[in-house]
């Protein structure tokens, strides 16, 4: 019950969602989250299409704003570095979908079953490696006892 | 506080029944670590019968109490007319009482909203396909999230993703599938909704909530161990269709009332253990646990019949409920 009451508050004035990216928006954050700590020129050289200068200074400074960035000014320009991984971003985008998707009344929450479907995060892969050697293992004992 | 005749009859069926269900809830609470100690040694499906029966021990005792005691020596020894009045601890305590009903019901409605929900969404976003050697139909949903389970209360449908329906061999999709199929046939949603209806010792507190997570643990022991039914091979694929369902990422959120393979992944470790290795329960089960409870059940039943039938425990119980009351 507290938890249900809990999604029903927070459905109505959750500030702390993870803001929506646009197609440059999520463009420039790859960028960032392969190439790490970069200056705007740094991320101008790194696009695969041409852009403005300003374009995407103005469009980091939109990023930073929304609290997905992080950045300093070292020299004359920002160095801008990612604040969430690119994994953590993920998760909580998942997190917010899959909120959205068990409390929101509209009829389109349809259209977010694949996004929920695909909040997915990562299991403990060494774990999982060693499990899979015990499955391999016994795997060798049952053939051994099936052969004559 | 003069309350008319209908209305403290209210009031008294929801004070007895919260005072009851306190204390057997308290009294279970006490015991449930042992309780969880001893299923140990059980396999896993009579020892999840055992927990569940243990969950709804304080609430079916106090239900019975209230129906076959309380209402009867009340309708039948207080004087429809009188208007009498009532204590504020007999009220306070019917509050709380009706107060632990109604986060019960309202959870439990919660849920079945949830699950109604999700499955109807399934069933838009899904795919009816039938696959060989499989006698009912999947729901193939177009993703890649690691998603099989036993979804729904009545009908319950076996929902799988594109994504494992595509890395499973066949070998470990149908150990996989008659995993869900033993949640089918135990008809574990319904006994999740039956936990759910079942109220809290007192309202907002669940304290016998570990006897509810080990009964969750060990009806997907039992689901492992009815799928594999001895067979060592089957174990085997069981274990490894987990492992590949676990590579694929966290299970999608599932509404409660629903059945996933990876219910729980703390637990994943273990069960790979119990399939690769399979232990038989250290102590043969002398007699089935459903049997057991059948036995207490006539005899509960017998007692109280017993009991209705002699005026003077009706009478008894009404003194105790005036006192209540009062």
């Amino acid at each position: 019950m507290i938890r249900f009451l809990k999604n029903r508050f927070s459905a109505g004035g959750n500030t702390s969602q993870s803001p929506t990216l646009g197609t440059l928006e999520f463009e420039l954050m790859e960028i960032l989250w392969s190439g790490g700590e970069s200056t705007v020129r740094d991320v101008v050289q790194k696009l695969t299409r041409p852009l403005a200068y300003t374009t995407v200074m103005t469009t980091l400074d939109r990023l930073f704003k929304k609290g997905l960035l992080n950045r300093h000014k070292p020299d004359r320009a920002f160095v801008y570095s990612p604040q969430l991984s690119r994994q953590e971003w993920e998760r909580h985008r998942a997190g917010d979908l899959v909120a959205g998707f068990l409390s929101g009344p509209h009829p389109s929450r349809e259209l977010l079953l694949s996004c929920f479907l695909d909040a997915v995060g990562e299991h403990d892969a060494s774990l999982l490696d060693e499990l899979e050697k015990k499955v391999r293992t016994r795997r060798k004992e049952l053939s051994r006892k099936v052969q004559p | 506080m003069i309350l008319p005749y209908l209305l403290r009859l209210s009031c008294l069926c929801f004070a007895s029944f919260f005072v009851l269900n306190l204390a057997a809830g308290l009294l279970v609470r006490f015991f449930s670590k042992s309780a969880i100690r001893y299923t140990e040694s059980k396999s896993p499906r009579s020892a999840a019968r055992y927990l569940l029966a243990l969950r709804l021990l304080p609430f079916a005792l106090a239900a019975l109490f209230v129906v076959a005691l309380c209402v009867p020596s009340y309708l039948w020894l207080e004087p429809a007319a009188a208007s009498e009045r009532v204590g504020f601890l007999s009220i306070f305590l019917g509050i709380l009482g009706a107060a632990t009903w109604l986060i019960s019901i309202a959870r439990a409605i919660h849920s079945l909203v949830a699950s109604w929900r999700h499955n109807r969404l399934c069933r838009l976003a899904g795919v009816d396909t039938h696959i060989t050697g499989e006698s009912s139909s999947l729901l193939v949903v177009e993703s890649q999230a690691p998603l099989l389970a036993m979804s729904g209360l009545l009908r319950p449908r076996l929902l799988i993703s594109r994504g494992v329906l595509q890395t499973l061999s066949s070998e470990e999709l149908s150990a996989a599938l008659l995993h869900e199929h033993a949640h089918r046939t135990s008809r574990d949603n319904a006994k999740r909704l039956l936990l759910l209806l079942a109220p809290d010792i007192f309202p907002f507190l669940r304290p016998l909530r570990a006897l509810e997570h080990s009964w969750s643990k060990l009806a997907e022991w039992a689901a492992d161990d009815e799928a594999t039914s001895g067979d060592s091979n089957r174990a085997v694929s069981l274990a490894a269709a987990l492992i590949q369902v676990a590579r694929m990422g966290s299970a999608p959120r599932m509404p409660y009332l629903s059945t996933s393979l990876l219910a729980c992944d703390r637990d994943l470790s273990t069960r790979i253990d119990r399939l690769l290795h399979p232990v038989s329960p250290a102590r043969p089960v002398a007699k089935p646990v459903q049997h057991r409870l059948l036995t207490a059940g006539f005899l509960l039943a017998g007692s109280l019949t017993a009991l209705l039938l002699t005026p003077s425990a009706l009478s008894s119980v009404h003194q105790l409920l005036e006192l209540l009351l009062h």
